[in-house]
């Protein structure tokens, strides 16, 4: 049983021999390694941006209907909004939803830990009461 | 943090004793790096909403100076907040295109995002500039304390952001980004949105939904 | 089976540019400075969190001494508050902490066949940082300085928030405190990182999550607790800071703050915080329990599923430390609630140990002995925490001496009883020579009695009505007699200590102490496989994991009644192969001194924060970018 060498060439040819547990960087052809479906392209990046750009000037134009709708219903659609451009941004320029789950559940943790924990204590110091 | 380990990865059991194995491999298929920096995202999470959350609570519970209704310029902003905007997709493209082998276009793209980037921090110093001489200080009121501490924790994010882009233009320049180390520039790209994406929780949030009278 | 290509593929190599002449040896005092050697920053962790034991001991026993007399004079007021403060945060940051990831740094690798962590450099930032911290906390109490932290270890605003001209904390204390903790967070932080990519990404083929050890899984759920608990912290620390030196009004009632955000800024942080320094202890009697029982760990799934959980429920009890601020009924019960809920998972772990233990072939080793002590004064501290969760109970019990007694019985009783426990089963394999076992038993015997003396009084002291915190008590409360027994029983423990380290001192440094050889304890996991110690590569070959207690199966079967039957063939794995093999061929991470050079980037900037001085900022700010291009250009193996 030889020890190969382990030399760090431009072009190492990666066979995957290993069996479970032992993923090898070049997944499937035409992936990147850490993808399970091909990235958007760039026509397509620039697609989400100009939507991105569109609810923007929605959302800055409804935040000037304040005092016309119920506050309530202005928060709302502000909020879903914004949560539409998150999910646009994470989803695709940050490749979340073409990349392995596993980034995906990781952040989502982060931001629903976030947002769980600071309402509870927002709660607690009675800013939501009425 | 900029390129940390990005020339040659530990990924996986280096060597399995089988010749010409793959040294990058890792037990779950994805990249140490890139695991690396979304938890890092996710810990950031945290650190944002703890600002973000203390900006909330203290809405409305000025007792004296001057409050956002006075002070916020919304068109003003919203350019800033299009400006960022657009630096996302600049970055992207900058992705895209070094993940075909374009060098070119990623350094146009690279410093387009770093320009757009500083042109956001611009209008944040100008905006700073502005609500201070209207009496606006970290030590004026809650409003003050909550807004500063937390758009100037984000601004130094995206300087920081810039200084990372514009070292890997740097590189780029000198033949030292070449294809096979794209995921330096997706790391990049994923710290850049990362900060976009707060940019636009922390716009509408504070900017955008009703002020307290 | 692949075939090795001879072809050497044409490359456009670009020539590294040197900053800094790359050091090479791993051998050596200078080679400590420069490592990226999981094992030896593994150690370089264990000694620093041992040293600041004996720091937080000395500053626990003139604690006790001030406390030996009604009215006593042994210290002044002010001094009091420094050294409960820095007790509390050295043994918490600097012991606890570092402690943990110390042993999970050495051994979490070994136990997943893995040659290095993720990140070999970034853990050596890690321990830097780590180091950075704690000389600047304790430069504080340089003589002139006036800025020893005595605001308490979790440092309550508005006492430590109010600016620094205004009268209640004067001096530097709780700056030194906040920025401190930031710096160490730092530390803790990217630590944390780099034990999840490990564990996730660099397990040896085979080594699915549920074969892999306990102690891996725990110090993973740690990593997460860690990963959010931390920032949560950072921000709390940098609002008190500008509070008092910048004029934020974060926690100033007069403004509209409230100092109640920091509570529970705090505490988000500070409940997780407590799960991080106890769930490593957990992990390391799970490792012993089985090996001293010559039993699989029972009901293995359950043990890391309630730890998971543990991880899980314990970000949803932290108001608990908040029962007597006045949170509303609502509030209180809910948490209440909580906190009685994650008694559940805890107790469970408790009965899956008792399980390992029973009907099995014990050996009354000095480390089983310390795993059995773990279990028996965790669960009296885990029962006075579930009498906290009863509000009202500990609407009366809060800031007494009954709190002091719980937390001490679930981390000194738990925790430190767990890491001797570590201690005495894994020094072994890191130095090749065994600890004394006599010594051993009389530091355990000493340790647990001296403990119960020390801690177990504390209770009624608290249910008496002694406050936590004051430096001094009047005659004729009836608290006098019962305080001269604590301050005995701290002796008693200071003596335990003392036995234990003459007992490194003569067994390890004096190598007077048996030679381990690979595998003293005959134990189940893959670290007992190699030599003691591992070489630095640590495996010769990578191995096949499959099965759970992999190296156990490796060297036993069962015959058709159940019994052990040795493989013949078994042992540790390649021995012989070790023997021949001399590590040629397996390249490894290179030594590198840009981790130091940035950690000891951060110190000035520390300073700078401080004293708000531009200079050190400069000079700080330097050596850290220096510090971050020369490491980012750097190749992280270079070609020997």
């Amino acid at each position: 049983m030889s020890e190969g060498t382990l030399q760090r060439v431009e072009g190492d040819v990666a066979v995957a021999t290993r069996g479970e547990l032992g993923h090898s960087m070049e997944s499937a052809p035409g992936l990147l390694p850490g993808e399970l479906r091909p990235h958007p392209s760039p026509f397509k990046y620039v697609v989400i941006a100009v939507v991105l750009c569109i609810v923007t000037a929605i959302e800055i134009g409804t935040s000037y209907l304040e005092g016309d709708i119920p506050n309530g219903l202005l928060i709302f659609l502000l909020l879903a909004m914004a949560l539409f451009k998150f999910v646009g941004v994470a989803g695709w320029y940050m490749h979340l939803q073409t990349d392995k789950p596993l980034f995906r559940r990781f952040f989502i943790l982060g931001c629903v830990a976030a947002v769980i924990l600071y309402t509870i204590v927002l709660a607690t110091l009675s800013v939501f009461a009425a | 943090m900029a390129t940390i380990e990005q020339t040659a990865e530990v990924g996986g059991p280096p060597s399995q004793g089988t010749p010409g194995h793959d040294p990058h491999a890792t037990s779950t298929g994805v990249t140490n790096t890139k695991l690396a920096i979304w938890l890092f995202l996710s810990s950031d999470c945290l650190f944002f909403g703890a600002f973000i959350a203390s900006y909330l609570l203290y809405r409305g519970r000025d007792v004296s100076g001057p409050g956002p209704r006075k002070l916020f310029d919304i068109p003003f902003t919203s350019a800033t907040s299009f400006i960022l905007l657009m630096s996302s997709l600049t970055m992207v493209l900058a992705l895209a295109a070094i993940q075909r082998g374009d060098h070119r276009r990623v350094r146009i793209w690279i410093l387009a995002t770093a320009l757009l980037g500083a042109t956001f921090i611009g209008g944040q110093v100008f905006e700073f500039t502005e609500f201070s001489r209207e009496g606006l200080h970290v030590s004026t009121n809650l409003f003050g304390s909550s807004f500063y501490l937390l758009t100037g924790f984000h601004g130094a994010h995206v300087t920081i952001g810039i200084i990372w882009l514009l070292s890997l233009w740097g590189m780029s320049t000198r033949g030292r980004l070449p294809t096979k180390k794209a995921e330096s520039v997706e790391l990049a790209g994923l710290y850049w949105h990362f900060v976009d994406v707060v940019w636009i929780v922390i716009f509408t949030v504070i900017y955008l939904i009703p002020q307290p009278h | 089976m692949t075939t090795v290509t001879d072809e050497v593929a044409v490359v456009k190599v670009h020539e590294p540019i040197i900053v800094l002449r790359r050091p090479k040896s791993t051998t050596g005092v200078w080679s400590w400075f420069t490592t990226v050697d999981h094992k030896k920053i593994g150690i370089m962790y264990g000694a620093a969190a041992l040293i600041f034991f004996l720091v937080g001991g000395i500053e626990a026993l003139l604690i006790r001494l001030q406390l030996f007399q009604a009215n006593g004079s042994v210290l002044t007021a002010s001094q009091y508050n420094e050294l409960f403060t820095m007790h509390g945060t050295t043994m918490v940051f600097l012991v606890g902490m570092p402690m943990a990831v110390g042993f999970g740094n050495y051994f979490v690798p070994l136990m997943i066949g893995a040659r290095d962590v993720a990140f070999p450099r970034i853990n050596a930032f890690g321990f830097w940082v780590v180091c950075a911290g704690a000389i600047f906390l304790y430069s504080s109490f340089i003589p002139g300085v006036n800025g020893v932290p005595n605001g308490g270890w979790f440092g309550y605003t508005p006492l430590t928030s109010t600016p620094i001209d205004a009268g209640f904390l004067p001096g530097h204390g709780p700056d030194f405190w906040s920025v401190g903790i930031i710096l160490l967070g730092i530390g803790s932080t990217t630590s944390a990182i780099n034990f999840i990519v490990t564990i996730l990404n660099m397990r040896a083929p085979g080594m699915t999550l549920m074969r892999m050890p306990v102690f891996v899984w725990m110090m993973l759920v740690v990593a997460f607790l860690t990963v959010f608990a931390m920032p949560i912290i950072t921000v709390a620390l940098i609002m008190v800071f500008t509070d008092r030196n910048f004029g934020t009004l974060f926690f100033s009632p007069a403004a509209g703050g409230d100092p109640l955000l920091y509570q529970h800024l705090f505490w988000l942080f500070g409940h997780p915080e407590v799960y991080i320094l106890i769930l490593p202890g957990m992990g390391i009697v799970s490792e012993t329990l089985p090996v001293f029982s010559r039993k699989p760990l029972f009901g293995y799934a359950v043990v890391v599923f309630s730890g998971i959980a543990i991880g899980f429920l314990g970000w949803g009890v932290w108001a608990h430390h908040m029962f007597a601020t006045g949170l509303g009924p609502v509030a209180v019960s809910a948490f209440g609630l909580s906190t009685m809920l994650i008694a559940i998972p805890t107790g469970v772990k408790i009965f899956n140990w008792l399980g390992t233990v029973w009907k099995g072939a014990v050996r009354l080793t000095t480390a089983m002995l310390f795993s059995l002590g773990f279990i028996a004064m965790f669960t009296i501290g885990g029962l006075s925490g579930v009498l906290h969760s009863i509000v009202p109970s500990d609407t009366q019990q809060t800031d007494t001496y009954f709190v002091v007694a719980h937390f001490h019985y679930v981390l000194f009783g738990g925790l430190m009883l767990a890491v001797f426990s570590g201690m005495y089963y894994w020094l072994p394999k890191i130095t090749g020579r065994m600890l004394n076992e006599r010594l051993g038993k009389i530091n355990f015997w000493t340790m647990l009695i001296g403990f119960n003396v020390t801690f177990f009084p504390m209770h009624l002291l608290g249910l008496y009505g002694m406050p936590r915190r004051t430096y001094r008590y009047d005659t004729g409360l009836g608290w006098e007699g019962i305080n001269q027994v604590v301050s005995v029983g701290a002796f008693l423990i200071a003596l335990s200590t003392l036995v234990f380290l003459s007992n490194v001192i003569v067994s390890l440094v004096m190598k007077r102490g048996e030679v381990a050889g690979d595998d003293p304890w005959d134990a189940r996991t893959l670290e007992w496989s190699i030599s003691s110690p591992p070489p630095e590569y640590n495996f010769a070959e990578v191995p096949e994991v499959t099965n759970r207690d992999e190296f156990w199966h490796h060297k036993y079967t069962e015959d058709d009644e159940g019994h052990l039957v040795p493989i013949p063939s078994g042992g540790a794995y390649g021995s012989t192969d070790a023997d021949k093999h001399d590590g040629h061929g397996i390249h490894l991470p290179s030594p590198s001194i840009y981790p130091l050079v940035m950690a000891f980037g951060l110190l000035p900037i520390a300073y700078a924060a401080v004293y708000q001085s531009w200079i050190p900022l400069v000079i700080g700010v330097l050596i850290l970018l220096f510090g971050m291009y020369a490491w980012g250009i750097e190749p992280s193996t270079e070609e020997a």
